[in-house]
């Protein structure tokens, strides 16, 4: 499903899109933990987290996913923005905390 | 939602409080940052998690959750297990991720906390 | 320490009172008085209160006091309309009247109508402080539910409640040992002040928690509030994590008053250079380890801040930092909030 597409649905505010938001998106990864996510998140995933720290991005970059929610009302710092603009990996955000995002997410585009 | 039906969504093991399956967990929470989960779980929810160490035990205890329930196949130490136990806190382990666990309780009913009127 | 001996050393730091019973005041080691301590927030005044009060009616005449301040030994006597009562006579008025030799005349002429009393449902504590600021020998006892005099308590009545209990409680501590092991190890006695002092170490994430862990449990023990509790709990966790992650460790003191849970958490370094920011939720200094550990997102102070009624914090860097905070039991704020659950 196209990243846009998901944001639509569930409502979510869009800070850094870029050309991203045309990314198919092929499932998603819900982790807070950088380690967790470097080993165990696939291409094309959509990752949702609390961290908004800007190396996000980098493991974000490096495993090549499709974008990144920051749940929880959570606002990116600058830094994490600017890099996102640099690499261009979308980052949108909601007030949804993980558990409720995951689950609307998890109903529109099922298990992966 | 009853932990029986979790256990049984999950396809969890249980690791603590086998005796305990007929409580009930009223919202769910995902989530690996402990001060999050300190500062807005609520009472009597259940934890989902991919953190492995006893400090997520330790969280559960003070914030009084429900139950915890490790993800993606998560094998916690005896320590962790032994202070669980010490605690009553009732610990699950499932070979979901947490986007599945969450999905799946999310469709069978188990509410978010900004839902959960009570 | 014998049983016997730690009662008595008990006696003596709970009621600092010249006691009415003649037990000899020797004092011993401090954890031998904490089950007392302890007792006196457990227990109620109805679980230790004589029942089978001896009252007058207001219409007797002050003659009928001579039998029962005499054959009874009592030094004071309600006097009570309808089970409710309306005053007291004791054992001055009595003399004052033999004196002036007007003894046909009724109780309710000599006694006095303002009363001091206790509810039967106060925790022995409320007791305590009672006793110690009025200098009283007893106190009637009224019946929260209906507003009946229900019983009378002294000093001495205390003093055996306790005994009694502590006896029970040792012997069902031989079969929860476990449970009773953990409580009151590091307190000091005050009065009514309960202080609790522990020592946390640095760097060490296993062990992180612990004395949050004992001080939830012995709160709990005491029979404090849930939700007190928890927010107590939450908090004292925050400020230990942050003993563990940036400091060589600390001590965290926990002081129990019947109006308040105050926590002192002191530790010798490194300090936090802007206190303004390091408030700000997200803002964390955390090395990225801890933060893979499920720590460190720069939510620990405003977590402490969003659980406390008051936060101080004070910090130098390079010499230390103090972190104090208060939660307050008997905020309207948190008895509303205890109905809604």
């Amino acid at each position: 499903m196209l990243l846009k597409k998901i944001v639509e649905e569930l409502g979510l505010q869009v800070k850094v899109a870029g050309e991203g938001l045309t990314n198919q998106v092929t499932g998603a990864y819900v982790s807070d933990l950088l380690s967790d996510v470097m080993a165990n998140s696939k291409e094309g995933e959509l990752w949702i987290t609390l961290q908004v720290h800007p190396n996000i991005i980098a493991v974000a970059t490096l495993k090549e996913l499709s974008g990144i929610i920051l749940v929880n009302s959570r606002q990116p710092e600058e830094e994490t923005l600017k890099k996102a603009e640099e690499e261009q990996i979308p980052i949108i955000t909601t007030e949804l905390p993980t558990f409720q995002l995951a689950g609307r997410l998890f109903n529109l585009i099922g298990e992966c | 939602m009853t932990l029986k039906e979790v256990v049984k969504i999950l396809d969890c093991q249980v690791l603590t409080g086998e005796e305990e399956l007929d409580s009930e967990v009223k919202v769910g929470c995902g989530c690996d940052l402990m001060s999050d989960v300190l500062s807005f779980i609520k009472p009597g929810a259940l934890l989902l998690t991919g953190l492995n160490n006893p400090q997520a035990i330790r969280t559960g205890e003070m914030s009084e959750v429900g139950a915890i329930c490790l993800v993606r196949d998560k094998q916690p130490g005896d320590d962790m297990v032994a202070l669980a136990k010490e605690n009553g806190i009732i610990l699950l382990t499932t070979s979901l991720p947490l986007f599945d666990a969450c999905g799946r309780l999310y469709q069978n009913g188990l509410v978010g906390h900004s839902e959960y009127k009570g | 320490m014998p049983v016997a001996d730690c009662i008595r050393t008990a006696w003596w730091a709970i009621l600092s009172i010249k006691d009415e019973v003649g037990v000899g005041v020797s004092v011993g080691e401090k954890k031998d008085i904490t089950k007392v301590q302890e007792l006196v927030y457990e227990m109620k005044v109805d679980q230790v209160m004589a029942r089978d009060i001896i009252t007058v009616s207001p219409d007797d005449l002050m003659s009928k006091l001579r039998e029962l301040l005499r054959d009874k030994h009592i030094s004071g006597v309600p006097v009570v309309r309808d089970k409710r009562l309306i005053g007291m006579v004791s054992i001055e008025d009595f003399i004052k009247c033999l004196a002036e030799g007007k003894m046909d005349s009724p109780v309710k002429d000599r006694m006095s109508y303002d009363v001091e009393t206790l509810y039967d449902n106060e925790p022995l504590v409320r007791a305590v402080e009672e006793f110690n600021r009025l200098g009283y020998g007893r106190f009637p006892v009224i019946s929260r539910g209906d507003g009946n005099l229900v019983g009378i308590i002294t000093k001495g009545d205390i003093i055996r409640g306790l005994l009694k209990k502590m006896e029970i409680d040792y012997h069902e501590e031989e079969i929860h040992r476990y449970r009773a092991s953990h409580f009151f190890e590091d307190i000091i006695a005050d009065k009514t002040t309960l202080i609790f002092q522990y020592k946390v170490v640095g760097k060490d994430f296993n062990r992180a928690g612990e004395t949050s862990s004992g001080l939830k449990k012995t709160l709990r023990r005491m029979g404090m509030s849930p939700k007190i509790i928890r927010r107590v709990a939450i908090a004292t966790y925050e400020a230990e994590m942050n003993l563990v992650v940036f400091t060589d460790g600390g001590e965290i003191t926990a002081q129990v008053t019947p109006s308040e849970i105050k926590i002192e958490v002191v530790d010798e370094g490194p300090g936090i250079p802007d206190i303004k920011k390091a408030m700000e939720p997200g803002f964390s200094t955390a090395p990225d380890w801890i933060r893979e550990l499920g720590f460190g997102a720069g939510m620990g102070l405003s977590n402490i801040h969003k659980c406390a009624d008051v936060m101080h914090l004070e910090s130098t860097v390079g010499k230390g930092t103090r972190l104090e905070i208060a939660v307050h039991l008997n905020d309207k704020e948190n008895r509303a909030s205890e109905e809604d659950s």
